[in-house]
């Protein structure tokens, strides 16, 4: 098992104020696996992150990368790593090629081979025709491009990408899902952040949820879907007004006591959401029932979900990553 | 070890000096105040002259007189906000990109200050230049003014401390430019308007201890007479004092903010 790029052992930060930012974290990521973090801002993702960069000092546990220890072997574990945080960091001052090259000399790529690799990464990344305007003038999709490329000058044996189509319009997004999966299959073993879940459920073969500092639950995509256990069903009402809908889903939910299928039922705007078990299945039990006792129930519509990443999160914290979503603390200077 | 630490420094080095030419406001903003001064008050006070301290400086006019102060002003305001720089790539994250690749730390340090011996040379060889159009005179020739713009170059990366102090401790622009204003007395009280020996005794005290005294005072014989290796091996020991009390400071801060 020594065969592991990213080893983390029961991770602990606190900060200084009190913050238990990482509470206990654990994982390991096999070579060339593309593994996600799944979690609102402020669950840890990145700070975790910032310890296997060396960026930051663990309080307590142990972070291996590429065998290097993170605390003790920190240049070993620089030169193994292209790192790309959650705001794309260029020089604006520096035209796209001096950005890449400059990060390439660093890690010591030179001459004929610098200028070869920049190159390629240009053409890669669709920057060609801007290599010599300032990064400044880039666009949003264009910077995170430029980034990714700095991250990748070395060749490295691990890629960690912190909320990497943070900010993007759907198409850049969609473009850079494609660009980092091309990259995935080169080999390049791959830590990426997130709080898109069509972005984990499209893009990583392994995933951790994580909430408040630790990981509530890991596994690959499918798995975790399929551990929700129940579909999805969507009853849409046709309701008057707030009174008559809150009348039908009482209703609805006096015709469906003793329904065995179903598991959880939740109002919502639009009528009532219903977790229920073998969806397909259950459908025309559900219709009698509400044909036998629903008279003042308008059913206007039907619809199917399977489980998605959002009720997997749902399921292991409680709550929607939604409405956590986009609450950073603003740092105060003095 | 040491040739890794001048191969990093070298790049970064290359990479702070593009960007501060890149954007002309840099330099005109640092050259447009002292050319002001030296053009308006070298003639607003052209018969001040006639005061018995200025014979002495062995200025032939004012504008001469006014001429080394202005440069050392150059050097001086070159680096008065140079920690704002480094601080803005602290928190946008540049710091960290850099941090995060293998190179020594200290580096990145040193390819943001290195370059303030260039930048300071620079402009204030853009003020010597545009002095001598205006009609002062450089005694000592060619090797003088390279001589001016070497001890201008040092000054500005010694004096540049007192901007990346406050910058790094305070990790605020606003902070770094407001204290950055409280130095400038330290510019103005020195003996770049008016000879010492028309100062009240106070001023005199304090310019026997003001860096940019002693730079001034070594620029002028080399621009007004001839070579006063006296002043500047005083010049250098003050620049040397100086750059070695603040660079240290420097270096604490610096080590205390990327720990």
């Amino acid at each position: 098992m020594a065969s592991a790029v990213i080893e983390v052992d029961d991770l602990v930060k606190v900060y200084s104020g009190g913050t238990r930012a990482v509470d206990g974290i654990t994982f390991r990521i096999e070579p060339g696996e593309l593994f996600g973090f799944l979690g609102p801002n402020g669950a840890g993702k990145t700070t975790t992150i910032r310890i296997l960069a060396t960026l930051l000092r663990a309080t307590s546990g142990r972070a291996r990368l590429a065998g290097f220890d993170v605390e003790t072997q920190a240049a070993d574990v620089r030169r193994s790593l292209g790192l790309a945080m959650q705001t794309p960091t260029l020089d604006a001052f520096a035209t796209g090629r001096e950005n890449i090259e400059l990060i390439g000399r660093l890690h010591r790529v030179r001459g004929a081979e610098l200028k070869r690799r920049a190159d390629e990464l240009l053409e890669l990344m669709g920057l060609t025709d801007v290599a010599r305007k300032l990064a400044g003038t880039y666009s949003g999709g264009m910077r995170r491009r430029l980034d990714l490329a700095c991250a990748l000058v070395h060749r490295p044996q691990v890629l960690i990408l912190d909320e990497p189509t943070e900010g993007l319009d759907p198409q850049s997004r969609l473009a850079l899902w494609e660009e980092l999966e091309r990259i995935s299959r080169d080999g390049t073993t791959m830590l990426l952040t997130t709080h898109y879940m069509e972005e984990a459920d499209r893009l990583c073969r392994r995933l951790a949820i994580i909430d408040n500092g630790r990981i509530v639950i890991e596994g690959s995509p499918a798995e975790l879907k399929a551990g929700v256990g129940a579909d999805t069903l969507i009853l849409q009402l046709d309701a008057r007004d707030p009174e008559d809908l809150a009348r039908q889903q009482d209703d609805v939910r006096r015709v469906l006591i003793g329904f065995e299928s179903m598991e959880a039922l939740t109002p919502e705007g639009f009528g009532v959401s219903l977790a229920v078990r073998d969806a397909g299945r259950a459908i025309p039990e559900l219709m009698r029932r509400l044909d036998r006792n629903g008279a003042g129930v308008h059913v206007v519509g039907l619809k199917i979900g399977q489980p998605s990443l959002d009720d997997v999160f749902l399921k292991y914290t409680g709550r929607r990553i939604r409405s956590e979503a986009a609450n950073e603390p603003i740092i105060l200077g003095w | 070890m040491i040739s890794a630490f001048f191969y990093e420094s070298f790049y970064l080095g290359l990479r702070t000096l593009r960007r501060f030419f890149r954007v002309p406001a840099n330099w005109i903003g640092i050259i447009l105040f002292p050319l002001i001064q030296l053009f308006v008050f070298s003639q607003l006070f052209k018969d001040i002259i006639q005061l018995p301290g200025f014979r002495a400086s062995g200025s032939g006019s004012y504008l001469a007189y006014l001429a080394p102060g202005q440069i050392a002003f150059t050097a001086f305001f070159a680096v008065a906000w140079s920690g704002s720089a480094i601080l803005v790539e602290y928190r946008n994250g540049y710091m960290d990109k850099l941090r995060a690749t293998p190179i020594h730390r200290l580096s990145i340090l040193a390819g943001e200050l290195a370059p303030l011996f260039i930048e300071s040379a620079i402009m204030a060889g853009g003020i010597l230049v545009l002095s001598v159009i205006l009609g002062a005179s450089i005694n000592t020739g060619v090797v003088g003014a390279l001589l001016i713009l070497v001890l201008s170059g040092l000054f500005g990366m010694a004096w540049a401390g007192t901007s990346f102090v406050p910058a790094l401790l305070t990790k605020s622009e606003q902070a770094t430019g407001t204290l950055s204003l409280l130095f400038f007395p330290v510019a103005f009280m020195s003996t770049a308007f008016v000879p010492p020996s028309l100062m009240p005794a106070w001023l005199q005290t304090v310019n026997a201890w003001n860096p940019i005294t002693f730079l001034i005072e070594a620029i002028r014989p080399l621009m007004v007479s001839g070579y006063d290796w006296g002043a500047i091996g005083k010049a250098l020991l003050a620049i040397g004092v100086m750059g070695a009390v603040l660079q240290t400071a420097t270096l604490w801060a610096f080590r205390r903010l990327t720990a």
